[in-house]
């Protein structure tokens, strides 16, 4: 399955935090595709535990990486704007 | 072993008594300590699944009982509990030989580790621990969670109750003892709004076991081992002499309900309306015409009369999520109320703004205070802020010990002030509201806090400064008699007090008021000022 690789901002004033990563980890869930997330530079970790999301510790305006493994770019692409959504508080 | 009629003293709450059997609520067990399994670890694995499953269960449970806000809390939980990866990293631990419940507490810590140090994170932290320890207690098969009858009488008696504790209050919980816990904890105040009869800071109920029959009695500040309803401490059955009581009452509120509700009572306006709960929510900063609007339907359901409202009242421990409050090792001696003016200057200008716009949409009378002022500086500074802002009445909340020795300088200053109780307790005593051992420090009735309080009274008489009181103590009819007789201008009660207060500041005459608040002064003790005053009270008040 190609990988379509996208870019999130945090935008939500606490950072990456409980709410947020909970909305993901479902969203992925529901998906069933493999999601990746991290800090770019550092190694991404899978978008399926809250608890490893929030361990990033991304801050308000930092850029977060997102690799989608899906077949076609538009459900990659819908999955990466929702979890934009879901960043923005 | 008590025996019957033994006499327990504490801190009553409420007018009502009950007699009822003893629930006692056992202090969490300890759990097993960290152990290794005897080899199957698929049996352990499934426990551990299990487990998790059944704390998840209970905190669905949890969230459909709390309101909407907090049910989002417990499903947020709910999914860090159920995390993948969590799991996966403890099957890893009980693969090197760990059980289940020791397992799941390890790998907790582990995610702790990666969080540790950061303040965004350090309550979900905590959070996360309390599951772990759950799922803990769930498979050694103790309970740590509140477990009350449903069915049934019962008499409460523990510690002290957490918010979460309270939120399971059932309705076989009739009456409420706590071992720790003072007249401002959060045990009494949420018997006091529920009106359920309860003695807090009762140090000898510690030897109260389940099935012994006792008696709450709140009035007698006691209570009593194998005794009946009818040996209840009668509270002053005060009768209204006149129609309007020596000073007004005003009512406490923190939303539009609250608004509402304080309207149905006989509330003479508002003296504390609590702005904070319309942002603790708020993602983002409301805009100045969102928060005007808000501002505008609470004046506008409020009783009839002037509106005294609190500016923001957040801090480290209170954190407004728009407002970066960072941590700090004593919340409640840091940068809280009004100090968030150095940070957050632009904040607080907006706040006044939008009063100013509620209050010309409204119509109604607003009177605007400070929270947590400590300078004759900062007075002058807010005073000046709020004066250039909107068409108000203004004065700042009497919470600090410093601010006492200012009020002389502030004359023609300031309009009015607001004695918070609660606050200057804490700041008086040093003794922290929140920690349940110090309660018996926070009684109103402490000499040296009615001695301070008459000490504001006439400094702001000689100042011709409007003062008024609008911490717990003011909810409490007899005391608030006493702050009549001291000279305060007004009082304002928890809504449910308004018409007990009212009906006794309308039994006695402003003399007798004083004869009450001088018979207070003689005790030299919190029990020795109550009974003092009360002895004297009752002569007036049902004569």
């Amino acid at each position: 399955m190609p990988t379509i690789k996208g870019s999130v901002t945090v935008l939500d004033p606490i950072g990456l935090h409980a709410r947020p990563a909970g909305q993901i980890v479902k969203l992925v869930k529901d998906s069933g595709l493999e999601v990746r997330m991290g800090k770019p530079g550092e190694d991404l970790v899978k978008a399926n535990s809250p608890l490893r999301m929030m361990a990033m510790k991304a801050k308000t305006g930092e850029e977060l990486a997102v690799e989608v493994d899906a077949e076609d770019d538009a459900t990659a692409q819908a999955i990466i704007s929702q979890i934009q959504d879901f960043l923005k508080g | 072993m008590l025996s019957n009629g033994a006499v327990l003293t504490g801190m009553g709450v409420g007018l009502e008594a009950v007699a009822a059997e003893v629930f006692r609520v056992k202090p969490s067990a300890e759990l097993p300590a960290p152990a290794k399994h005897s080899g199957d670890q698929d049996a352990q694995t499934q426990q551990l699944k299990k487990a998790i499953a059944d704390v998840a269960e209970e905190m669905n449970q949890l969230a459909e009982k709390a309101g909407e806000t907090s049910a989002e809390i417990f499903e947020a939980l709910v999914m860090l509990l159920e995390d993948e990866e969590l799991f996966e990293t403890a099957v890893g631990e009980i693969e090197s030989g760990w059980n289940a419940a020791t397992a799941f507490v390890n790998s907790v810590e582990q995610y702790a580790e990666l969080f540790a140090g950061d303040a965004t994170f350090e309550e979900r932290l905590n959070d996360i621990r309390d599951l772990a320890k759950r799922v803990a207690a769930s498979i050694a098969g103790i309970s740590i969670g509140l477990k009350l009858p449903t069915e049934g009488r019962f008499v409460i008696v523990g510690e002290d109750f957490s918010p979460a504790d309270t939120a399971q209050f059932t309705q076989a919980v009739v009456g409420v003892v706590t071992i720790q816990g003072g007249p401002t904890s959060h045990t009494a105040i949420i018997c006091r709004s529920k009106s359920i009869p309860a003695v807090v800071s009762c140090s000898q109920a510690a030897e109260l076991v389940d099935g012994m029959q006792v008696l709450v009695d709140p009035v007698g500040d006691r209570v009593v081992v194998g005794g009946q309803a009818s040996e209840a401490t009668r509270p002053i059955s005060f009768i209204a002499k006149s129609q309007d009581p020596i000073i007004p009452v005003r009512a406490n509120i923190g939303s539009l309900e609250d608004a509402i509700a304080a309207a149905a009572s006989a509330a003479e306006g508002v003296g504390l309306f609590r702005t904070e709960l319309l942002y603790l929510s708020a993602k983002t900063q409301p805009s100045r015409e969102a928060q005007a609007k808000s501002y505008s339907e609470i004046l506008s359901a409020a009783p009839q009369g002037p509106i005294v409202v609190r500016t923001i009242d957040a801090g480290s421990d209170k954190p407004v999520p728009f407002l970066d409050m960072g941590h700090e090792e004593n919340p409640a001696l840091g940068v809280r109320g009004y100090r968030l003016i150095n940070q957050h200057r632009d904040f607080i200008l907006d706040q006044l703004a939008s009063l100013e716009l509620a209050r010309v949409e409204s119509g109604r009378e607003v009177w605007v205070m400070a929270p947590m002022v400590a300078t004759y500086s900062e007075a002058i500074e807010f005073a000046e802020l709020a004066r250039s802002a909107g068409d108000f009445k203004v004065g700042v909340m009497v919470e600090t010990p410093s601010l006492v020795y200012e009020i002389p300088h502030l004359a023609g200053k300031l309009d009015f002030i607001s004695v918070g109780t609660n606050d200057l307790s804490q700041y008086l005593f040093a003794s922290d509201r929140m920690n349940p051992a110090l309660g018996a420090m926070l009684n109103p009735w402490q000499p040296a806090l009615i001695r301070a309080l008459e000490q504001i009274a006439v400094n702001c008489a000689d100042a011709k400064i409007y003062s008024g009181v609008c911490g717990e103590s003011a909810s409490d009819p007899a005391f608030a008699v006493v702050l009549a007789g001291m000279g305060f201008h007004s009082v304002s009660s928890s809504r449910s007090q308004v018409g007990a207060v009212r009906t006794a500041l309308s039994a006695v005459t402003q003399d007798q008021a004083r004869e009450v608040f001088e018979a207070a002064l003689t005790g030299k003790s919190a029990d020795e000022a109550k009974s003092a005053a009360l002895k004297v009270l009752t002569a007036f008040s049902e004569n």
